[in-house]
This record gives structure tokens, sequence and C-alpha cells, in this order.
């Protein structure tokens, strides 16, 4: 086997702390010849076509460089090997400027480290396997289970592009929390109005024919991995047909039966068959079965006779599931707020008029329960208000962040409550304040301008007391000096932390996307990978991944759009790179520890060969699983056992 | 190759004496995310460090078997250096935790074969510490350097090939 040394020079880089010649003497090639050639740029075009032609005129097998870090070239001269007509594995890179030339002072010393490192590298490399990359067919579509704003904007992104997606929405509306807010911080938009065009585009637009809308759905089952996933749909009745409804809501009035619409937060009344709340889109009813007196065995069907269009009503309609292959999946689930009965001095659930931030949202939309009137339980105008910020959030008993959204919502609520009921009391118990950004100061400075808006600063939630006192809701409190006092409430608003949505954990099983130590699902890098999760082929975006804005939440939509269009090209294969883990069937013993390594969810189990599978597209070439079977029976490519060790043994020779 | 066997007879005569003239050789293992790039960062500085460890480069703290070190050892090594990313840093998400429980366990089985602890350290040193990576380096030169030359005497196999 002829071994092709490559000895650069890297001007004097590296010729002036090491002997090119000496290391010539030095090293030796145990089974085959030695070709030993000096460059000066081995990286420079000169450089590059030396070689190439040099290996190709001297029918050079191995070639082992002596230069610079891998992390500088490696790569280059992979390319070099590939076009010279030897597979690119066959080479072997020795660190001479990095971590010899440049770091050693005494010349003699730099030459021998170097020649060791040479004859552990001409070890080493007689060793290498030319490997392959492989190619797989993988589906561009995408799967995107949430249709709030992210879901949306990244449905739209692809569809735009020509990619056919599919939206797993669990409610029967589309557009997430925001199209339930009347306005929106900073700039006070009304949410529906912000998120209609999109919706619209979303259902009918020009390019809805690539968009597969499934609401009252949930992902069941998903097995496969990036490039091709099978997700199992477990599609709910909704009863009525989306393609006939005319929405002129003739069906909900004669419906005998009522319920908390729990649109409203339970706020407000619904039918057994009724829109969520007014504005709601699709504009089509949806039948609660949990409700329907047909589910109780009772002939009932005075909404299908109040329909004017003929099936436009599907009266035992039963739940189906859809089967779709995807190449990639986007969790864009959303978020849920803490449960304030967890701070019982904040009297949520047991004293009246204490409503949490989404409640009150509801309470002030013109579509809610009140059509937009601001009113205390006994029907009076609330003369004083509490707006309690950070509930739960940067709190060691319960969240330790901050949710980051509260701060500002809590100042466009101020904004809106001095608008709707001028000269009524607003009072800010805070601890700390946040409002990042080039736009959040606008709100806030309108509270702080507002001669109704008191500040009160607490150290420790369990500081604040909500109670009634001859008949009239106060709160109690010791501020941050330690100052007591007490201000009126007719009506408290509490502003809960951010906390995963009660669905994540259960998705995140289902997908094997891992949570954080919050339960929020786990980005793959806090800061340069926030959009893609820890597994190949799944995808973040908002508040799923953390407490977020609208804003943050469209742009890391944004970027999932943009991860699935550069990686799941239509008519192109997934590439599979060989630096993989392979598993030899005839010596696993089917232990599975393998399994419970694999940080990427890439190995499985075969129950009918009763041995462990790698799935080369998933593998990252780690190296956990190698390490830890104790048959031997995994093989890390290009970074096999005896290629290590035979490096070891050249080092120490 | 995989199976660790206990050696049944070893007798180490460690050097309790400090020759002056004694080089040591010790193999440290980096992983290539960020100790190997920590370590071609102290080049890129060109911040010096004694010759005596022999980098060898694996794609993950957590692939350094057990084995290797052992081998490491039986080959004539002074001592053996593993690096790995920060906690929190994996490249892999979690190798280097692998590493350190690993290594918990190895130095248990060195100490009963009678290797120093000193002989295997383990730590972390990121892409950009640099710094830190000549001074983990001298400082393991020094230390090996008291410990003087590591003698294995006897049947010495760490491995069954």
């Amino acid at each position: 086997m002829k071994i092709g040394i490559y000895f650069c020079k890297c001007g004097t880089n590296i010729a002036d702390k090491v002997d090119a010649d000496k290391v010539k003497e030095n090293i030796s090639v145990s089974s085959g010849e030695k070709h030993y050639k000096t460059v000066d740029f081995l990286c420079s075009e000169e450089g590059k076509e030396f070689l190439e032609r040099d290996i190709r005129e001297n029918g050079v097998e191995r070639v082992v460089i002596s230069a610079c870090s891998p992390r500088d070239h490696e790569s280059t001269f992979m390319r070099v090997l590939s076009k010279a007509g030897i597979n690119p594995y066959l080479m072997q890179m020795v660190n001479v400027r990095e971590q010899v030339a440049w770091v050693t002072t005494d010349m003699k010393k730099a030459t021998e480290k170097t020649s060791r490192y040479i004859n552990s590298a001409i070890k080493r490399v007689v060793l290498h396997h030319a490997l392959e990359k492989k190619e797989i067919d993988a589906s561009p579509d995408t799967l995107i289970i949430g249709a709030g704003p992210a879901g949306l904007k990244i449905a739209m992104a692809l569809a735009e592009a020509g990619r056919k997606v599919v939206i797993v929405e669990k409610t029967p509306v589309i557009g997430g929390m925001p199209v339930q807010y009347e306005e929106i911080f900073p700039d006070m938009e009304c949410g529906p109005c912000m998120l209609e065009p999109i919706m619209g585009e979303i259902l009918h637009g020009e390019h809805a024919g690539n968009i597969e809308l499934l609401t009252m759905a949930e992902v069941e089952d998903v097995v496969g991995s990036y490039g091709n996933f099978t997700v199992k749909i477990r599609q709910a009745a909704r009863c009525a047909d989306p393609h006939k409804c005319i929405g002129c809501h003739e069906c909900v009035e004669p419906c005998p039966v009522s319920a908390k619409n729990s649109f409203n937060c339970d706020l407000s009344e619904r039918k057994a068959i009724s829109f969520p709340f007014a504005g709601a889109l699709p504009h089509v009813p949806y039948i609660d079965n949990s409700l329907c007196l047909r589910m109780k065995g009772e002939d009932c069907r005075l909404c299908k006779d109040a329909c004017p269009v003929d099936d436009a009503i599907v009266l035992d309609e039963q739940e189906t599931f859809i089967e779709r292959t995807v190449g990639a999946i986007v969790i864009a689930i959303g978020a849920g707020i803490y449960d304030c009965t967890k701070i019982p001095n904040l009297g949520y659930a047991t004293i009246p008029d204490v409503y949490t931030g989404i409640e009150f949202e509801r309470i002030m939309a013109s579509n809610g329960p009140t059509d937009g009137e601001i009113r205390t339980s006994k029907g009076g105008v609330p003369r004083s208000l509490a707006i309690v910020h950070c509930v739960g959030s940067l709190d060691k008993n319960h969240k330790e962040y901050c949710s980051g959204i509260c701060c500002q919502y809590a100042f466009k609520f101020n904004h809106i409550i001095e608008a709707k009921l001028p000269g009524t009391k607003i009072y800010h118990f805070y601890k700390e304040l946040s409002i990042p950004g080039k736009d959040g100061y606008m709100l806030y400075n309108h509270a702080r301008n507002n001669p109704d808006a008191v500040f009160i600063r607490y150290s420790d939630i369990r500081d604040l007391t909500v109670k009634v006192k001859n008949g009239e809701k106060i709160i109690e409190f010791s501020d941050s000096s330690g100052a007591k006092g007490f201000s009126p409430a007719d009506m408290v608003v509490l502003c809960p932390a951010v906390v995963p949505s009660k669905g994540a954990a259960k998705l995140g099983h289902l997908l094997e996307a891992s949570g954080d130590k919050a339960g929020f699902f786990e980005e793959l890098h806090g800061r340069m990978d926030s959009a893609q999760s820890k597994i190949k082929g799944i995808y973040l975006a908002g508040s799923c991944q953390s407490p977020m804005d609208i804003q943050k939440t469209v742009n890391q939509g944004m970027a999932v759009a943009g991860y699935i269009l550069s990686g799941l090209v239509t008519g192109r294969k997934l590439e599979i790179k060989p630096i993989a883990a392979n598993i030899n069937s005839d010596s696993c013993s089917g232990c599975r520890v393998c399994l419970s390594v694999c940080p990427y969810k890439a190995i499985s189990f075969s129950p009918e060969k009763k041995v462990s599978v790698v799935n080369e597209a998933l593998c990252q070439g780690c190296g956990a699983c190698v390490v830890a079977c104790p048959c031997g029976a995994v093989t890390g490519n290009h970074f096999t056992n005896e290629e290590i060790m035979a490096e070891i043994e050249g080092a120490l020779a | 190759m995989t199976q660790l066997k206990l050696w049944d007879q070893v007798f180490l005569l460690s050097g309790a004496y400090m020759a002056t003239d004694f080089e040591p050789k010790i193999v440290g293992f980096l992983c290539n995310w960020c100790s190997y790039a920590g370590a071609d960062k102290a080049g890129t500085a060109q911040n010096p460090y004694p010759p005596n460890v022999n980098v060898v480069r694996v794609m993950c703290s957590g692939r350094v078997d057990p084995q290797f070190v052992m081998n490491v050892f039986e080959k004539g090594a002074d001592g053996v250096l593993i690096l790995a990313c920060h906690p929190g840093d994996c490249h892999y998400k979690e190798g280097n935790y692998r590493a350190a429980q690993r290594y918990r366990i190895l130095i248990k089985l060195l100490a009963q074969l009678g290797i120093e602890e000193g002989r295997c350290r383990f730590d972390y040193v990121s892409a950009s510490e640099g710094d830190k990576f000549v001074s983990v380096i001298t400082d393991m030169v020094n230390t090996i350097k008291k410990l003087g030359p590591l003698r294995l005497a006897g049947e010495a196999k760490c491995f069954s090939s």
C-alpha cells in the first residue's frame, strides 16, 4: 500500500518550528511504501493542484496530510482526494500548525512530536475504510401542529413555495390565542384584524390548495424520522360540513343544551352546537359530543331541522383516523398559564372578580362574555382595579423564570381601562418590570403618566393578600421596603406565569422531543438553533419553546420555514453522512443498552430479528453506543476502536 | 476487547522519586467540538505549553472507551487526559456527562490497579478556553513529573483482544 505523506510548510508557520527533513527521516511505514513530499502551501490553488496530480501520478492509496487543524482544511483536502479519484475518507490530517508549531518553543521537541503524530497517522490511515455518503428519498411535505400565528405563518410560507402542508389544530378555530384578544401590545392593534388576512389566505387564498387544515384534530402517533415521518391523526367529528355550511347560525338557537363556553373562559354560556365566538374561523359550527343529547341516546335533531342547507349538519358523524407522510414536523402548540389557585392568598377562584389576564382579555373583548363591558359580578363599574404582575414568575416557589410578556399586556390593560373607565384607580403590584425592545416603553410611559395609576413594588407574592373587608374587596400588602398598607380593588387581574401547555408533555413523549426543566420543548441550541428540537426534522416555533410575544413567535416560525425549505427540497434526496454507527447483527445480543444511550433516538429494536438497528438518517456519529455495547457489536465509522487504538500505539511508540 | 478484564496480578512500582530528566508520555483524548477547538485556540494565540501530550481527536468525549485508557497505560503512557465540553455544552447533548460518569468509575478501577488518580484527569475545556487548555496541559505534565514514570510489572494485560 502506497502511503502519501504531504508535509505542508505553511510558509514560515510550520517550517520555522519543525525540521521537515528530520521528520522525513523519523517517520516509518511498517506496512507499505512511504511517499513523502513537502509543499509550501498545500491549501493554495497550486498546492491543491499538486496534491491531486501527485496522488494520481504516483498511485497513492492512503494520504496523511501534515498541516493545519482539520477544523480548517479537512474538507478542503477531502475534496482534493475525491478529485484525485480516491475515497476522501482514506486520509488522516496531522495538526502540526495549531497543536505543535505554534505552541512548542523547542524546535527539536517540535520535530519529534510532529514525527510521532505522523507515525500515528500512518498507523491509523492504513486501517481507514472507504466510506460513501448515502442518499434516501424524502418527503418535502410538512406537518404543523397548532394553528396559531407561528403555525399559520409557516404554513403560508411553505404553501407559497409549492409545498404541501398539513395543519393539525386541536380546537375548532384557527388563529391561536391572539385571535381572542381585542387589542394587542405594543400598538393596540386588533388581534383578529391582524390575523384575518393570513387566516383568509390559509382558508381560501391562492395557495390554499397546498394546505390541508384539520381542526378538532390531534396527532395520535408518529413513526419514522427526518424526511419520512408517518403521522396518524385523530380527526374528531365536527358534525358540520365546512364545505356546505353557510355560517348562518340558524342551528344554534334551537339547541336545548346549555353549557359554559370555554372560549370565553367559562364566563358565558354556549349551546351543544355553537360557534366558539363571533368571527371565529373557519366560520362553521361544531357539536360538542360531550353535551349533545344524541350522545345520551335522545333523538334530538333540532339543529339539523333548523339548518337551511341539506346535509350541512352531519349528525352522528364519527371520529376518523387519517394518515399522512411528511418530511418535517413543526411543534407550534403555544403555551398555557400558571394555575393561580396555587397562590391562594390572591383569592383566585375563591373571591369574586379575581381574574387571570386571559379572562380579562375576554371581558374586554367586544365579542366576549360581556360584550366588552368591564363590570363587577354585582353589575357595577369597578372604581378600583388591581393588576398583579409576576404571579408565579421569578419565584423559586413557583416558576423561576420571567415570563417576559406580562408587563407589556399589563400596561395594555392599563391603557384600555383608562379609555373604557376614566377615573378608575389602577394599582400595579409588581416584583420586577421587564419591557425590552424598541416599542415596549410606550404603553409603560402611558401607564406611568396616568394620574390614576399607582405602582407598588413587592418582593414576595405572599406579601399580597386579596380579601373582602366590610363588603369591599381590598389587597393588603407589604411592599419591598417593608411598609404595610392596603388598596381597594373592586376587580383584580392576575398576570400568571406562562407555562407549557397541557398537551406539551404528551406530545413531547409521542415525538420523543425532550422538554427542558420547566417543561417547554427543548431547543437544539439556545442561541444558534432555538427553532430546532433535539430530534432532527422536528422544529419548534413560538411559546411552546419558551415564553415569547407574537413578534418572536412569528420570527421563529419563519426560521422554521427556512430550515424546511433548505433542508427538504422537492426532488432532492437527503444526504446521509457516513460517520455513523453500524451494528453488526451477528454480534448484537439484543440487550438494547445502545437505545438507552443514543441521544438522537437513532437506534431502534427490531423485534423480528431481535437486534438493534441504526437509523443512519438520525445518527450523528457521536459514538456513545459504540462504547456502551457490551458485545462490541457497534462500529463507529471513521472512529473505530482499531483506528483509535492504532493512533494511540503510534503516539506511544 | 470491550470486555474489561481485571488483572490477576499487577505489580506497580510507581516512581516516588523525582527524575529530573523524566519527560512524561501523556495521551489526551479531546472532543472535536470544544476541547480540540480549545487546543487550536491556544495554537492561534501562540501560547506555548510542554510537548508531552499526544492528542487523539474523538468526535465526543462520550466516545472515550475506558478500554482506551487502560490501553494507553499498558502501552507505556504515564498519564491520560480526557477533555470534554462544559456541562450543558455537549455537541451531542449528553456525551460529556457519560464521559464524566465513566471517569468516576474508571479512576476507582485504576486505583485498584495501583494507578494514582492524578495520572488520569478529566476536565472541561471549551472552544474559547485556549488559556485553560494550556494550564491544564502544563499542570498535568507537572503532576506526572512529580509522580514519576508509571511502572507496570508482571503480566499486565489491560484488555483481551
